[in-house]
């Protein structure tokens, strides 16, 4: 990990202009720091921000108040120089395409070479360990397998950093207790930066080195826990004692974000 | 199901049910209906003037098999020019549509209402446009009939793409150009072989409407269109006959395209399973 600053958010804020009715704070005041190297988690209950804050990062929308950099640029100029790759709740890849098909696009449309690419995306199959898929089509792998294509496909173009949106929401828990240790795996052989949304405290505490907590209306970073775990965090870590209080300290204050939200209502 | 797997030959268990399902039904249907048409003619004295009897008509055919041959030709390069021009000229207009997202609702509307009118009236217009013996004028209202299907359907499925799928090409720095190329219009194609079908059948209907209007003494409307006028309706159902078969010849090579196409796809995978 070095100090290298990979996103840079202050006073962030999005605002949801829904005209005619009640606009939709979704982002406020949002003072966020990623450094290179680093796996941070944003966790919060639904209608926290926490997904709106990783598509402002991925400028997959755009904020109405605040700054923001990733790598140095504005959000737009980072994607459109390919800066990141971006993981989504669902899979999202091309039924006409052959699973290699769809590891190599983000190669193929930034032009590079019919060869090279294949050889890039066969790497990236055997990272996720799919190589004798390669040849399939998407519907023809289980759900946890077309992940593990999505995640192949965002990181072909070897980008320095990762946006993760719920990747493994949508999966059982023992596909997502796998796919956890195959993403530290990859996290640790590409020294990739990963930004991880997810609403599972133990998932966040597992993953991550930090866990940011949001909190809703307004969506707001509420606080932060540094997690301290030994490296590498195998399966047998989700049994050790440091897991579990670490788990209790963020869920103790998840349960204030949500104590303070009926405060307030 | 597994009665029949039983008893059928256990090197292929697989083939005789599907003859049985598939094969035999469509065989018989024909054969049933043909056989029914040649007893009603026959028991009931039906004049051939009226509706000739399967033996005449094959009789006719065979004995006018180089002529009738000779007209599809013609006719058939009308209708794949027709076809091949519509399918162009839809699936153009359905990705400027796409790509100028403003102006498909008002095209799409009007498209709609055009497409109500009845196009074959056009034919005397077209003949007296583009010549009465010549390819174009044929082919021309093929064109228009098969161009409208061709339109909605491709449009639709070029903006009916799911907004993850635009997001996935966004985050990968796709252009516009190459969101219309490597997502919409992949996504489309099943949409736009729905189109070309419903086309296919259109544009030999277009064709051999037209040519009932006049055109090459040698094409197939013409020739139907004469013998009906003789009257020689033996000769007239074997063209219709040799017609209805370049229709259903046309929806078959249409469809081996599209599985050759998309082996990808739900309804192509599902009977190759």
């Amino acid at each position: 990990m070095s100090d290298r600053v990979v996103i840079d958010a202050d006073a962030l804020g999005k605002v949801f202009d829904a005209s005619g009715q009640k606009s939709v704070t979704a982002l406020h005041d949002i003072n966020l720091t990623v450094r290179a190297g680093e796996f941070v988690s944003l966790l919060g209950p639904s209608g926290c921000g926490k997904s709106t804050l990783l598509r402002v990062m991925a400028d997959l929308t755009s904020p109405t108040s605040g700054r923001i950099e990733v790598n140095g640029k504005n959000p737009e100029q980072a994607r459109t120089s390919r800066d990141y790759g971006m993981v989504f709740q669902q899979p999202g890849l091309f039924d006409w395409r052959s699973v290699l098909g769809n590891v190599e696009l983000p190669l193929q449309l930034a032009g590079v070479a019919k060869s090279e690419r294949r050889s890039r995306a066969r790497e990236m199959l055997e990272l996720v360990r799919l190589s004798d898929f390669a040849r399939h089509f998407p519907w023809q792998l289980s759900g946890g397998m077309q992940q593990r294509v999505a995640i192949a496909r965002a990181l072909t173009g070897s980008p320095k950093l990762l946006f993760m949106d719920e990747p493994l929401g949508a999966l059982d828990e023992m596909n997502r207790e796998y796919l956890q240790g195959e993403l530290l795996r990859i996290w640790d052989s590409t020294k990739t930066t990963i930004v991880f949304v997810t609403h599972s405290v133990a998932e966040a505490v597992f993953l991550s080195n930090r866990v940011v907590i949001m909190s809703p209306r307004p969506g707001q970073v509420a606080t932060t826990v540094d997690v301290d775990l030994p490296a590498p965090r195998t399966a047998e870590v989700r049994t050790a004692p440091e897991f579990y209080d670490t788990v209790t300290e963020v869920r103790t204050a998840l349960h204030a974000v949500l104590a303070g939200e009926e405060a307030v209502a | 199901m597994t009665a029949t797997t039983d008893t059928g030959p256990r090197r292929a268990p697989a083939v005789a049910p599907w003859l049985v399902r598939h094969v035999v039904p469509a065989v018989a249907a024909p054969v049933v209906i043909l056989a029914l048409w040649q007893a009603l003619v026959r028991g009931f004295n039906v004049e051939s003037f009226v509706l000739p009897a399967p033996t005449e008509i094959g009789a006719a055919l065979a004995a006018n098999l180089t002529t009738i041959l000779a007209a599809s030709v013609v006719t058939v390069q009308a209708v794949l020019l027709g076809l091949l021009t519509g399918v162009a000229g839809g699936v153009t207009v359905a990705l400027l549509l796409a790509r100028f997202r403003s102006i498909s609702a008002p095209v799409l509307t009007v498209a709609v209402i055009v497409n109500c009118a009845p196009i074959v009236a056009l034919a005397p217009i077209f003949n007296n446009w583009l010549g009465t013996a010549s390819i174009a004028s044929k082919a021309g209202v093929a064109a228009i009939m098969v161009f409208f299907p061709v339109l909605v359907n491709t449009a639709r499925g070029l903006l009916d793409i799911s907004p993850l799928h635009l997001e996935v090409m966004a985050s990968m720095a796709a252009t516009p150009r190459q969101v219309a190329l490597r997502a919409r219009l992949p996504h489309a194609l099943p949409y736009l072989f729905n189109g070309v079908k419903l086309g296919a059948t259109l544009s030999v209907i277009g064709v051999i409407v037209s040519e009932y209007f006049g055109g090459l003494a040698n094409a197939l409307g013409v020739y139907i269109a004469q013998m009906a006028a003789l009257p020689r309706y033996a000769e007239a159902w074997a063209g219709i006959l040799v017609a209805a078969a370049l229709g259903l010849a046309l929806f078959g090579a249409i469809n081996l395209l599209e599985r050759l196409l998309m082996p990808w796809h739900a309804t192509v995978r599902s009977t190759a399973d």
